[in-house]
């Protein structure tokens, strides 16, 4: 029995007792129409605009920048419904699913226009070929102008944050690294970006430097834009000579202040660069990378368990089936399952995003540390990122399915 | 081959219990999910070398009357096991301005009690006997059990549980005389709850409250992602199935009016009980409205959204130490009035800042911390000409005024070791939850829908048959426990009904 707190009986008894009727009265108030639909609200409509499911586009028209490298201008396909395209933040990559062969596999691109160029109808997409790459071959091979490309949402974090980096960017881009860059200094030139962008393009040669003399042209009528031609295999008047090391990164930064640097090339590139920015002892926070792109040759590390030269089963169960699939030890799963024409998902590829989590329901597997990018529970309860994951036995996992949009 | 006897709609904290427990009962169970990873707002997510907790404050216990809480129980019940810290304070109120004050609140019933007296002299007894109210509440919900309460037996026997949930939670402390300073004091706490204490049911707040100071807030160790990975593992060890990347897009009924199916990823399920952790709004809004109630749509209608916030997580390459905090939670307020803080919150009425790694010392990289800045306010409060150009210059400026706001009021620098930055709107929200708005406490605990009188008329309000519904929009409010206590409740009733074959 409780006690009766005297000090209560100044409250009435009637609230409770009224509170059913208060309440149906309340209710009786309401509409009895249809509830409001979601995109109805505000937020709602611009969770959507920023973040479609998906963007049908179709390309409008191809710039030709070498035999190896292209440009690929992508608007709306009205045809399949696309209308307007997603707003982004510079240095952002969209997702293309490419069908090839009777099967889909996606792959990130950098968006090498600018947000403001969305307002005029078009991405803009570079492909480099790369030796052995099946996508960009393909790209490369057979997109032609009216060629449908389906593509996600813009993606990734290697965007400039105002809060969170220097004033100055020291930017670092090799080959078709470059691309972000363009949608960088673009932005800049447009004033949806503000910061001092000095960037530091390594190439083999002049002629190599895809996009150099645009951003220079940027650079004549903004202040704010600087670039510098690195070349490695070649001399040229105004251009460096050589690799990009501390040394020339000292010579452009600012001297009295702090300057962020900004890297997207390819894994040789970060190899080399990352072990000049160490003799800087530049702050964690003011040195940010692009994605480290696919991961191969596991075996080379020194924690590698095994050579590295075995073949496994992989049971794999997506959508309601069960496949049996063949992976090379050095092999990611992730290829080994796009191979086999399950079409998993994946963005970045890199370890990072997280769109290929998966759990591991059996077996072992190695993932190596620099791109593992997993959330702590997920390495205590048996799930994986297949883009980063190799096998070290046969391995039985569950994959979730492409959204069905 | 899709035929289950339950499906559960969503992966947040309620539909994992829920399909948890019917998996575990025996029944075939599919929990269908829209994303890759299972939990709601109960995850986490990578920044270069943190890991933040998106939405979780602490675990407060649930149901004092017994020494283990009824969420503890659960979780043990269904052989998940968690590893949690325990917080030996509850909060710190800094009130800023000429009748500010600065008091840090302490965990633990008596030790709450004594920092409550040394901030507000004299005070003890009467906040003392506010709390002792949970004993008549708890006394009253024990006799009710699951059955509907002989209103006489309530009336002679539970007067006090009567006039208390009857009341706001102001009522009730003016009633007991708790001097007007420690009242703002406590009530600062509202901002947690997503009503201010002048409209909150007294009764919703003592149970959640009491549980708060009494059991001491608790965080998981690798954050509220391994809660969610601990209960799908409890779903799939008990033979259940879940999906992911499978938004439900539509229910389906039989002659009956009642669900009988759903439509995911472009297939059609079908099972005798449907329990959705999606907000009735959406269930309506995927369903053809013949088979929905005028009752129901009347209901959808005239509710109030929840509470919803800006968040702004903060990876910062310096240790707490080196930074100079020294709480987990601090409460930072312009005017000691809880409506004041509501009415305001767009002028720093009320905003909370948390710092892990009181909690979890290790919970980042040694050198590093994060601060976790929670700023309530409302659906609709977002500026109205927001577009996709201007919304990241929105968010930039929102987080540099409530970083600046904070670093001035503690007289610290944060800004310049920001090493990883985000910052969430009722944007973000509505893009992962998909809720209405961005709504993340479901409906407003206001006056009229609060939650003795959802209790009251839960089987009138939630009338389709063969659908259940659990989560933060159901009759508990929000919060986690409210979450995976629903859940249970759902399961229960599912359990039920199928054994008594309804």
């Amino acid at each position: 029995m409780a006690n009766k707190n005297k000090q209560l009986e100044s409250l009435s008894m009637g609230g409770f007792v009224k509170s059913v009727a208060e309440r149906l009265r309340a209710v009786g108030k309401g509409s009895d129409g249809p509830v409001p639909d979601l995109l109805s609200y505000p937020e709602n409509r611009l969770a959507q605009q920023l973040h479609p499911h998906v963007q049908y586009l179709i390309v409008e028209d191809i710039i030709d920048h070498s035999p190896d490298m292209k440009s690929y201008i992508l608007a709306p396909d009205l045809k399949r419904g696309g209308d307007q395209l997603a707003w982004f933040s510079a240095g952002q990559y969209l997702v293309l699913q490419i069908a090839l062969d009777g099967k889909t596999i996606s792959r990130p691109y950098s968006i090498a226009s600018s947000p403001r160029d969305t307002k005029d109808g078009h991405y803009q997409i570079t492909v480099k070929r790369v030796e052995g790459g099946i996508a960009s071959g393909y790209i490369l091979d057979h997109w032609t102008i009216g060629t449908p490309v389906t593509a996600s949402a813009p993606l990734g974090d290697f965007t400039y944050e105002r809060l969170r980096d220097a004033k100055t960017v020291i930017g670092i881009a090799g080959g078709s690294g470059i691309t972000p860059f363009r949608a960088f200094a673009r932005a800049i030139a447009q004033g949806d970006e503000d910061f001092k962008l000095i960037l530091l393009y390594g190439s083999r040669t002049k002629k190599d430097a895809v996009f150099s003399d645009e951003i220079a042209a940027l650079a004549e009528s903004c202040d704010k834009i600087q670039i510098v031609n690195v070349l490695s295999a070649s001399k040229a008047k105004d251009c460096e000579q050589g690799f990009i090391t501390a040394k020339l990164i000292e010579k452009y930064a600012p001297k009295d202040e702090d300057y962020s640097v900004f890297l997207c090339g390819p894994q040789a590139m970060y190899r080399f660069v990352d072990k000049e920015l160490a003799t800087l002892s530049l702050r964690q926070k003011f040195v940010r990378h692009e994605l480290f792109g696919e991961y191969f040759h596991p075996e080379q590390n020194d924690d590698y368990p095994q050579d590295g030269k075995a073949v496994y089963t992989l049971t794999v169960h997506i959508a309601g089936q069960t496949h049996t699939v063949s992976c090379a030890a050095d092999t990611s799963m992730l290829r080994a399952m796009e191979a086999a024409g399950l079409n998993p998902p994946s963005d970045c590829r890199s370890g990072r995003c997280g769109w290929c989590h998966s759990q591991l329901l059996s077996g072992d597997v190695y993932v190596p540390e620099s791109v593992d990018g997993r959330r702590m529970a997920d390495k205590i309860y048996g799930y994986i990122h297949p883009c980063c994951t190799f096998p070290l036995s046969d391995c039985e996992l569950d994959v979730p399915p492409m959204p069905k949009v | 081959m899709n035929q289950y006897d339950v499906i559960v709609v969503g992966a947040g904290n309620g539909g994992l219990v829920a399909a948890a427990l019917t998996a575990q009962a025996g029944y075939r169970t599919l929990l269908l999910e829209k994303h890759n990873i299972p939990g709601g707002c109960a995850t986490s997510f990578v920044r270069g070398r943190f890991e933040f907790e998106p939405s979780l404050h602490e675990l407060c216990s649930e149901g004092s009357r017994e020494d283990q809480d009824s969420a503890t129980k659960l979780f043990q019940s269904l052989g998940v096991n968690v590893p949690l810290l325990y917080e030996d304070t509850l909060f710190r109120v800094i009130v800023k301005g000429e009748d500010g004050y600065d008091v840090t609140l302490k965990a633990g019933m008596e030790p709450f009690l004594d920092s409550m007296e040394e901030a507000v002299p004299g005070c003890r007894e009467s906040v003392k006997a506010f709390f002792d109210l949970i004993d008549p509440i708890d006394d009253a919900m024990n006799t009710m059990g699951d059955g509907v309460p002989n209103p006489v037996n309530l009336l002679r026997k539970h007067s006090d549980f009567i006039r208390i949930a009857g009341h706001s939670t102001e009522e009730v402390m003016r009633a007991l005389n708790i001097p007007q300073k420690a009242q703002d004091l406590i009530n600062t706490y509202w901002g947690y709850l997503g009503v201010p204490t002048d409209d909150l049911n007294a009764l919703h707040y003592l149970s959640m409250t009491t549980a708060y100071i009494k059991g001491r807030p608790s965080m998981p160790y690798h954050r509220s992602h391994e809660l969610s990975l601990a209960l799908v593992k409890a779903l799939q060890d008990n033979g259940g199935t879940v999906y992911y990347n499978r938004e439900v897009t539509r229910f389906l009924y039989d002659g009956q009016d009642a669900v009988c199916g759903v439509i995911a990823g472009g297939e059609a399920f079908w099972a005798k009980k449907v329990i959705s952790n999606v907000i009735p709004n959406n269930v309506f809004n995927r369903s053809d409205n013949r088979h929905i109630s005028k009752r129901s749509r009347k209901l959808a209608n005239a509710r109030k959204l929840g509470m919803t916030f800006v968040t702004i997580y903060l990876g910062l390459d310096c240790s707490m130490e080196e930074l100079g905090v020294n709480d987990y939670s601090v409460f930072i307020a312009r005017d000691r009035n809880p409506r004041k803080q509501f009415d305001t919150r767009d002028k720093f009425g009320l905003y909370i800042v948390n710092c892990l790694n009181k909690a979890l010392p290790d919970a980042t990289p040694k050198g590093t911390c994060t601060l976790f800045f929670t700023i309530p306010i409302m659906p609709g409060d977002l500026p109205a000409d927001l577009s996709p150009e201007t919304y990241k210059a929105y968010k930039n400026d929102m987080a540099e005024k409530f970083i600046r706001d904070y670093e001035e009021t503690m007289g610290i620098s944060v800004m310049p070791h920001i090493e990883e930055i985000s910052v969430a709107t009722p944007v973000t929200f509505a893009r992962y939850l998909s809720t209405p708005r961005g709504a993340i406490y479901g409906y407003a605990n206001e006056r009229w829908d609060n939650i003795i009188a959802r209790s009251v008329t839960e089987a009138m309000d939630y009338d389709t048959p063969n659908l259940y519904f659990c989560g933060g929009h159901y009759i508990r409010g929000d919060g986690y426990p409210s979450g995976y206590m629903t859940g249970e409740m759902a399961a229960k009733a599912v359990i039920r009904d199928l054994k008594e074959g309804k």
